[in-house]
């Protein structure tokens, strides 16, 4: 019984650098919102945490095999994000300790985002302030990963900008950080799809699933026909994305899609599951990458 | 949401004789669209991101997961008793 921590990226040296942490969930609630709790197998399993832990950060910075996308690496930005990893098997099964849930209507894992910050205050001495949180879990039916969107303390500054003319702000803070919950045997672009979620932001930009008829959010809007301009951002006008890759806008859809940086492949947050070309070459749509890219360095950059 | 694998939609509708695409499809939306909105702010809702959710669409999710889940659902729960 054991617990490891791991700094596996220092991120910039300040107290409040922008920061991703893994942490191997210890327990399970099951089902969601039952307040049954379980071990989650992955407390007897410290190796495989690792080695998803070493999968989630490789996806995030571009790092797995014939991977294209790679937004954090971007060079203003890479070096200041810290990404730490956490491994407790000390610690009763209690619903204090359940970081996700075993979803009673699917099969899929869910964050329970409103527990991270009581959970990692546990743990003072690794100074672990978060933006993004992943819950990797062994759960052996429940192997879908999910993402709630950043709570925004919309009371404290940021750095605005601007959609179609409306002003937002990449707020440097939040009351809850982005929260995912992450099978542990996950491959390919789930991680930095969920990521993409997880970043975004309740109140300041939400990135959306591309891959159902989806509500609109910063990433998609909804009419027919589709216009030729997706979005102007922050003075930057984006093209929309007609033909939504080779996969097309099913006929029943509404939903229209900004321009792809890559248009043979579908963008990250589509199903990267149908690329002809294998899904680690999808990389993100334009208005998503920007905001992203704005958002971690506005983030990395608070006083 | 980690979406669908092709196979993963193929085999839904191979075990499930009553399961649709068209059944599929809904299903996978309000599951997305669950996460769309904040639950530890209800009214709060993201820019733009409309009300289809709630314990309506929650009862719904749960009727599509019967209908496109059953069989394989009593398995997992035969085999984890």
């Amino acid at each position: 019984m054991a617990l490891t921590f791991r700094e596996i990226r220092p991120g910039a040296p300040k107290s409040n650098p922008f920061t991703i942490a893994i942490v191997a969930n210890p327990v399970l609630e099951a089902p969601w919102n039952s307040g049954a709790v379980i071990a989650d197998p992955i407390m007897g399993s410290l190796p495989i945490f690792q080695a998803a832990a070493a999968y989630i950060d490789s996806s995030l910075f571009g790092g797995l095999p014939g991977q294209r996308e790679a937004v954090l690496a971007d060079p203003t930005i890479a070096t200041a994000i810290r990404v730490v990893s956490l491994f407790d098997d000390t610690l009763p099964v209690v619903l204090g300790n359940a970081l996700a849930a075993q979803d009673g209507s699917s099969f899929t894992l869910v964050a329970r985002r409103s527990g991270f910050r009581a959970f990692l205050a546990q743990y003072p001495q690794f100074h672990i302030q978060t933006d993004v949180v992943y819950a990797v879990s062994a759960s052996p039916t429940h192997t879908r990963a999910s993402a709630w969107f950043t709570s925004d303390d919309d009371a404290q500054p940021g750095v605005p900008f601007t959609l179609d003319g409306n002003a937002f702000l990449h707020r440097f803070y939040n009351l809850i950080p982005g929260t995912i919950a992450i099978p542990a045997n996950s491959t390919s672009l789930t991680a930095i799809h969920e990521f993409g979620h997880a970043i975004s932001s309740y109140t300041n930009g939400a990135i959306v699933d591309l891959y159902v008829d989806s509500n609109p959010g910063l990433n998609n809007k909804r009419g027919r026909p589709i216009p030729a301009v997706f979005a102007n951002y922050s003075g930057t006008t984006l093209a929309s994305d007609l033909t939504r890759d080779g996969l097309g806008y099913p006929g029943s859809w509404s939903s229209y899609h900004c321009e792809l940086v890559d248009p043979t492949c579908p963008a990250v947050m589509d199903n990267y599951w149908l690329s002809r070309s294998g899904s680690v070459t999808c990389q993100h749509d334009r208005i998503t990458r920007q905001y992203i890219l704005d958002r971690v360095r506005a983030k990395a950059g608070r006083p | 949401m980690q979406p669908l694998k092709p196979n993963e939609q193929q085999a839904i509708l191979e075990n499930q004789p009553n399961a649709q695409p068209e059944d599929v499809e809904e299903y996978e939306r309000l599951l997305s669209q669950r996460f769309t909105v904040d639950p530890d702010a209800a009214p709060n809702r993201a820019p733009g991101v409309a009300a289809e959710v709630g314990e309506d669409s929650e009862a719904r999710i749960a009727e599509l997961h019967q209908k496109l889940y059953g069989r394989v659902r009593s398995l997992v729960e035969s085999e984890s008793r």
